[in-house]
């Protein structure tokens, strides 16, 4: 195990500063042609805690390493009128390069509009990148441009999907890249088969024996699962069948939360601190519930037995309907919105240094503003870590619970008004515990 | 300062191919660990709990089973020491038996013995008796004939001489 660890970080370390020499030689060539332009369009000479704190929380092509070095990951482009470009993002040299149309925007790509066909094609230089606030439809919308040839092309971020609602909506093309975000799910999925692979390799090795090393270590957790979560929320008849998924769930998340707090290269990333990956971890949980709700479940969920005709139509059918998506709506925001607290919190405490420092003015102050922050940065850490476990628990027993719920057999059918009643107030406790945990953990 | 607005927070826009790769990530970690660890962990921790059962429950039978067995040792122990009891008195009670029974025999044959030497002492007595008569009658008549012989001359002294020898006699 620690053999093919080692080998697996070398292997890593070995391509990845490989790549990161090449490229940065390439930086240090370009940044000399394009040293004029750069300052024309106005350098970030003003310390912009929200700017830096708002880009390190997103997701981003390349992984900033130290310094000028960035890790380059792979970038896969679709844009309905042009088909797939592939390459690694070392090739939009951080900005200064536009490929196919494609442009790196604050180490996000994005893609030229209203741009003449030949610029869609192809390797060409990007002069600067400007940014600038208009008032779209009565809301101010951050423009960025790039200046390529004198000309500027405003240029459109990646298609997401909000609908529009919070201003992204779908544009020109979709960024089908391996991301930091992504790059950071592959190396949490892949430490976790690594580690239970060995786990479970105990068992075989330790059959009818007392389990050793990491797998005494894991096991633990397995059976905490089992019996804190799994079997009282599922129940001791189904609890089998899902075990594995709340396993996967309560562990993916956990280690997502785990490496975001890592502040160096393979750790950092926001992952389950975006929206995206949150979403789709909620709506995954509520499928898995809702397909195996059995007839009992929907029938109290869509036409409850007991009530009148009249109540249900207008009250109880359309609550329990928005029940529906409420429930994996709430995991989605509660995961994020804890997660990326907790990141802008310590962003924001770092960039005290350079606020009492004011860039790089007073170092009295940057100094003052240094001990202040690690201080807090390290309170902070503290409850980060508690955060990253108690949310994994709080997403996987309400997954849980979603489950349990749609799997529950009918027990006393014949007073099921009264059964109903019981299941709301059961519900309410635990909302109530579980908010309870929510806010202490904030 | 717009990037504070919050149409630029963009973590809050769920990028498609961020939810995209989330899924496949997701759903390959939960086949592969699935088949790699869960299952196997699962059906190891459930044989390993089945075991610990079985010991329990035979642990629990076995000290049954040995209580059982000291139970039966207690009463056996006690049963042999009724049974030694049992046999002693017997002996006991026996020997005494056989005691009395030799006694009784060996008074009864030492009576037998004793009566039987009685019997054939009377018996030699009455044969003594018979034969010490036989021989008095025959020395009488030896007598008689002799006196007969002698005396008998005169009958005075004949006759003086029967009756002393009858009176004799008697």
């Amino acid at each position: 195990m620690t053999l093919t660890v080692r080998l697996v970080f070398l292997l890593t370390f070995c391509f990845g500063f490989g790549t990161v020499d090449a490229q940065s030689v390439n930086d240090h060539g370009s940044a000399a042609d394009h040293h004029s332009p750069e300052i024309e369009c106005g350098s970030h000479d003003e310390y912009d805690p929200a700017g830096v704190i708002l880009h390190h929380i997103a997701d981003a092509n390349e992984f900033h390493v130290v310094g000028d070095f960035t890790f380059p990951l792979p970038v896969i482009l679709y844009a309905p009128d042009h088909g797939f470009t592939f390459g690694l993002s070392s090739m939009f040299h951080h900005g200064q390069t536009a490929v196919d149309g494609y442009v790196m925007n604050h180490g996000r790509i994005n893609r030229l509009t209203d741009a003449p066909a030949d610029l869609m094609e192809g390797h060409h230089v990007v002069e600067c990148i400007a940014h600038s606030s208009t008032e779209i439809d009565g809301k101010t919308r951050d423009v960025y441009s790039a200046l390529i040839d004198g000309e500027r092309y405003t240029l459109d971020a990646p298609s997401v999907g909000d609908g529009g609602l919070l201003g992204g909506g779908i544009t020109s093309f979709y960024d089908l890249s391996i991301t930091k975000n992504v790059f950071t799910m592959l190396l949490a999925a892949v430490l976790l088969i690594l580690l239970w692979w060995r786990v479970a390799r105990g068992y075989k090795k330790n059959a009818g024996k007392a389990p050793s090393g990491i797998q005494s270590l894991m096991e633990p957790f397995f059976v905490f699962l089992r019996d804190e979560i799994t079997i009282p929320m599922i129940g001791e008849k189904h609890y089998e069948r899902f075990q594995p998924f709340i396993m996967t769930i309560f562990f993916f998340v956990l280690f997502a939360n785990l490496l975001g707090l890592v502040p160096i290269f393979p750790g950092s990333a926001n992952v389950t601190g975006n929206l995206a990956v949150t979403m789709a971890l909620a709506v995954i949980a509520a499928i898995v519930a809702y397909v195996h709700g059995n007839r009992h479940y929907w029938e109290h969920t869509l036409w409850m037995p007991g009530v009148p005709a009249l109540i249900k139509v207008f009250i109880l059918t359309p609550v329990e309907i928005l029940g529906l998506v409420i429930k994996p709506f709430s995991l989605m925001v509660r995961l994020f919105a804890n997660i990326t607290a907790g990141h802008i919190i310590i962003l924001s405490l770092i960039s005290l240094i350079f606020i009492f420092g004011n860039n790089g003015e007073s170092v009295i102050g940057a100094g003052a503003g240094a001990v202040v922050a690690v201080a807090f940065t390290l309170f902070m850490n503290c409850i980060e870590l508690l955060v990253a476990f108690v949310q994994a628990f709080i997403f996987a027993i309400l997954s849980a619970s979603y489950i349990g719920a749609a799997v529950e057999d009918a027990h006393h059918h014949d007073e099921a008004g009264h059964h109903g009643e019981e299941k709301v107030a059961e519900g309410g406790v635990m909302g109530g515990a579980v908010t309870g945990m929510h806010t202490a953990a904030d | 300062m717009s990037t504070l607005l919050l149409v630029d927070f963009n973590v809050l826009k769920p990028d498609l191919g961020l939810i995209f790769w989330t899924v496949i990530i997701f759903l390959a970690l939960y086949f592969i660990l699935g088949r790699l660890a869960w299952e196997p962990i699962q059906k190891a921790l459930r044989r390993r709990d089945e075991e610990i059962q079985t010991s329990i429950d035979e642990a629990k039978r076995a000290r049954e089973e040995m209580q059982a067995q000291a139970d039966e040792n207690q009463r056996l122990l006690i049963e042999a020491r009724e049974e030694r009891t049992r046999i002693i008195g017997e002996a006991e009670k026996q020997s005494k038996e056989m005691i009395s029974a030799a006694k009784n025999e060996a008074r009864e044959a030492a009576q037998k013995v004793a009566s039987d030497a009685k019997r054939d002492i009377d018996n030699m007595r009455k044969a003594a008796m018979v034969d010490l008569k036989k021989e008095v009658g025959t020395m009488a008549i030896e007598i008689a004939e002799k006196i007969l012989q002698k005396d008998l001359k005169s009958d005075a002294n004949q006759e003086a001489f029967v009756r002393e020898l009858v009176r004799d006699l008697n």
